[in-house]
């Protein structure tokens, strides 16, 4: 929050409706192709448990607001969503503005060390916003883990560990603190790279009846990822999608069905997706409005000025000028 | 507040949570750069075009119960959001251009986006710029910024206008307001009044006379308001056969035969035209048709043969001269009688005014679909105005009124109306643009009107019709009185 007080008294430009997210962005979102060979995975049929397991999911959203004439401004926002006896509660954390620039670029780099997310002098402002969000969202997770018990913890995305977004020491840790407190962290991922013969494995035709787990080797993963999680295709609904739903490797093998079963009895899973997590991500996400009083909040707060937005293709180049900036 | 389009006569302005803006109030648009201000009024209020607003509702349904939801905001950036969601846009017409203090009808100028200040403009200072004149002035109740709204009585002489809305909405109210306000300034004025309304404006509320008591004067016709035929023209009798009587034409020649030998006898009295009819040697058909007539005009008691009950108009004008009122009760008189009387008094008034014998008045008249003929619509907005009669159409029914009225109207006074059907007719006014008095006078609440005119200068204005400490007379009577249901219960 300190970042902010660097802009204090400037001026900023705001971005219109095409806010960029930073959720494209995530390493763990590299293409890896499975051997074939190391194929050897099992179909497990799930039966679900109904047994008052707590179901706690946790998202993060971040999403640039604007440009500094040194930097930029971003806000990142936190959901953690509660099921307890079909009964959802919900904490959201945030908006945070955050400013990020080459002049405390190092004090951040400095605060992302001290956090284990690594990053260096030449890293860019957008890397920086990248580990920013990351650590919002380990902070989460960890306030969780530490904070709950026998519960079902659902985390978006992937237990990859080892980039410097997704630390080892940091996910380790997260997961041994989970794992301490009687948790059992399931991470889903909507999209997944992993393919199987060119083809992504979740998509694959499946026809054996849903719910059920398939479990897939975990001798595919890259030199430099590990997965601290076993990689599974789940499909809870016949009418529903598949996920890839990495869950903590530590735990053991029936247990992690077991953890699959009692999120299966205890949460809904519309469209095979956990309600906990869909809810965690629309209450974690922005809307249009929204940005648009962050934007009026920052300039208020902290008086800054508004510029007007401009777009140097279209000055340029009128009606031709579309193609996107990336 | 911020201006954000503006498309023809139509300016769109943005407006935020605590800027107190109503329908139909004015905003001014300063423009320091430019040295000139355009005075917009709000037609309607709207949602402002937020993105991401049906998202955001979405969600925010799911945390109504705010037992199972908590934000961790510390820097409360919430109320900014709230704010934006809750911004409304602003639909405005533009009325002119103040330019070195003087307001000009130009609106084809573009305000700065940027630059521009928007603020109330409060109707006082509307005034001002207009330059309504208030030399007579009738106060007829509030604006909406709790100030007075004055009109002046100017505005109304040789004007036509008309007061509607729907039942309950105040529109007699108003104009037993303009009643008494043009007696204040001394105008002859005659009500054509259906339900008996106006009969106890000499009254004040506890039943006591009040200040105007000496200039009311209630005519019930058959009872203190009857005429005698020797005061009546037979260009007046005519009229009364012809349209209300519907006397054939080869009749009437034979009548009108009838009574100049009876007036050249010096016997044209009520009991000398029966038995002239009787034996006048004629077809026996118009025989049959004049005695039908004659008997029509003898059962409604309007006209008598004793001179010392029969009313003489022009007096009752001349007593009257510093200002009075005659209120033609029609409350108990049938159809024809109606119309036999409102014959009667246009066709003594086109003559009376016609040879100057009498100042011009104004008249006012209650659902006059009831008792004026088709033809009389047009001859009393225009030949009869430039005798001097001046008419205010009231009525709860637009339809019943023609759209040539509307569009000669000077002054409209609009209440509310719902149905779209009434909302299309009244915006024919031509001193108002449709969109206007379509969006306003939907959302009119009771005892409010649009003031439409030269009264306004042509800027529409929205005022709350104010108290009148007269005895009420007309109000409809109940059956489920207050008492009743007491002796229901008592049952």
């Amino acid at each position: 929050m300190d970042s902010m007080k660097s802009v204090k008294g400037g001026s900023f430009q705001p971005y219109g409706m095409d806010f960029p997210s930073l959720l494209d962005k995530r390493e763990d979102d590299v293409p890896t192709p499975i051997n074939g060979k190391a194929f050897t995975a099992q179909l497990t049929p799930l039966t679900p448990i109904s047994d008052d397991t707590p179901v706690i999911a946790i998202d993060v959203s971040s999403i640039r607001i604007g440009e500094t004439e040194t930097g930029v401004l971003c806000a990142v926002r936190g959901a953690i969503v509660w099921n307890k006896r079909r009964t959802y509660r919900h904490l959201r954390m945030g908006p945070f503005p955050f400013h990020i620039s080459e002049e405390n670029k190092n004090v951040i780099i400095e605060f992302l060390d001290q956090n284990h997310l690594s990053a260096t002098s030449s890293s860019s402002l957008i890397d920086l916003q990248i580990r920013l969000f990351n650590i919002m969202e380990k902070w989460i997770q960890m306030l969780v883990c530490k904070s709950s018990s026998n519960s079902i913890i659902l985390w978006d995305g992937s237990l990859a560990a080892g980039t410097s977004n997704s630390p080892l020491i940091v996910i380790s840790n997260l997961l041994r603190t989970a794992r301490q407190r009687s948790n059992s962290v399931l991470a889903f991922s909507k999209v997944s790279k992993l393919r199987f013969l060119g083809r992504k494995i979740t998509s694959l035709i499946w026809n054996y009846p849903p719910p059920w787990l398939f479990e897939v080797n975990e001798e595919y993963h890259s030199p430099i990822q590990h997965c601290l999680g076993s990689t599974y295709i789940a499909r809870f609904r016949r009418n529903g999608y598949s996920f890839r739903l990495d869950i903590d490797r530590k735990i053991p093998s029936g247990e992690r069905v077991e953890a699959a079963q009692k999120l299966l009895g205890n949460d809904l899973t519309y469209q095979s997706y956990p309600e906990s997590l869909r809810l965690a991500h629309i209450y974690s996400t922005f809307t249009a409005s929204e940005v648009i009083g962050i934007q009026r909040c920052i300039a208020q707060r902290f008086r800054l000025r508004v510029m007007a937005q401009s777009n140097v293709r279209k000055m340029l180049f009128g009606p031709y000028g579309t193609r996107s900036d990336n | 507040m911020k201006l954000f389009k503006k498309a023809g006569n139509t300016a769109q302005i943005l407006s935020f949570p605590g800027e107190d803006v109503n329908k139909g109030c004015y905003l001014i648009i300063e423009d320091e750069s430019s040295k000139r201000s355009m005075i917009v009024q709000v037609i309607d209020i709207q949602f402002a075009n937020v993105p991401g607003m049906m998202e955001g509702l979405l969600r925010d349904s799911f945390m109504e119960d705010s037992a199972f939801a908590e934000n961790l905001d510390p820097l409360d950036v919430m109320s900014h959001i709230l704010y934006i969601q809750d911004a409304r846009l602003l639909i405005c017409k533009i009325h002119g251009t103040v330019e070195d203090g003087k307001l000009l009808s130009d609106g084809s100028w573009l305000p700065s986006r940027t630059q521009s200040t928007i603020r109330n403009l409060p109707t006082s200072r509307l005034i001002e710029f207009t330059g309504m004149r208030r030399d007579l002035p009738i106060y007829l109740g509030e604006t909406d910024e709790s100030t007075g709204f004055i009109i002046d009585a100017h505005a109304l002489d040789g004007r036509l206008n008309i007061v509607t809305g729907r039942k309950g909405t105040g529109k007699s109210h108003l104009s037993k307001i303009m009643v008494l306000g043009l007696l204040d300034h001394g105008a002859a004025v005659i009500v054509l009044d259906l339900n008996g309304e106006y009969v106890n404006l000499g009254l004040g509320a506890d039943g006591e006379k009040n200040r105007y008591h000496r200039k009311i004067h209630a005519l019930i016709p058959g009872d203190n308001f009857k005429v005698s035929l020797s005061q009546t023209n037979l260009f007046v009798m005519m009229k009364i056969l012809t349209f209300a009587l519907n006397l054939p034409g080869a009749s009437s020649r034979e009548f009108s035969r009838i009574w100049k030998f009876l007036r050249e006898r010096g016997t044209l009295t009520l009991h000398d035209l029966g038995e002239a009819i009787r034996n006048w040697k004629c077809n026996q058909h118009v025989k049959d048709a004049l005695l039908s007539r004659y008997h029509a005009l003898l059962h409604s008691g309007f006209f008598s043969d004793n001179m010392a009950e029969a009313v003489i108009l022009e007096e009752m004008f001349f007593s009257a001269k510093d200002g009075g009122a005659l209120v033609v009760d029609l409350s108990n008189a049938s159809s024809t009688e109606r119309q036999i009387v409102v014959e009667y008094m246009l066709g003594k008034l086109q003559e009376l005014l016609s040879k100057e014998r009498i100042r011009p008045v104004f008249l006012l008249a209650e659902e006059a679909h009831l008792y004026l003929r088709e033809t009389y619509w047009d001859d009393i907005v225009t030949r009869m105005r430039h005798f001097g009669v001046f008419t205010t159409f009231i009525t709860n029914q637009p339809n019943t009124i023609r759209e040539n009225i509307y569009r000669q109207a000077d002054n409209v006074f609009l209440f509310n109306f719902i149905n779209e059907h009434d909302l299309e007719i009244v915006s024919r006014a031509a001193k108002v643009d449709a969109e206007t008095a379509i969006s306003i006078v939907r959302d009119l609440p009771p005892r409010h009107c649009l003031v439409l005119g030269s009264v306004t200068k042509d800027f529409p204005i929205v005022a709350e019709v104010r108290a009148l400490d007269v005895q009420a007379k007309g109000q409809t009577r109940l059956f489920f009185t207050e008492s009743k249901a007491e002796q229901i219960v008592r049952l």
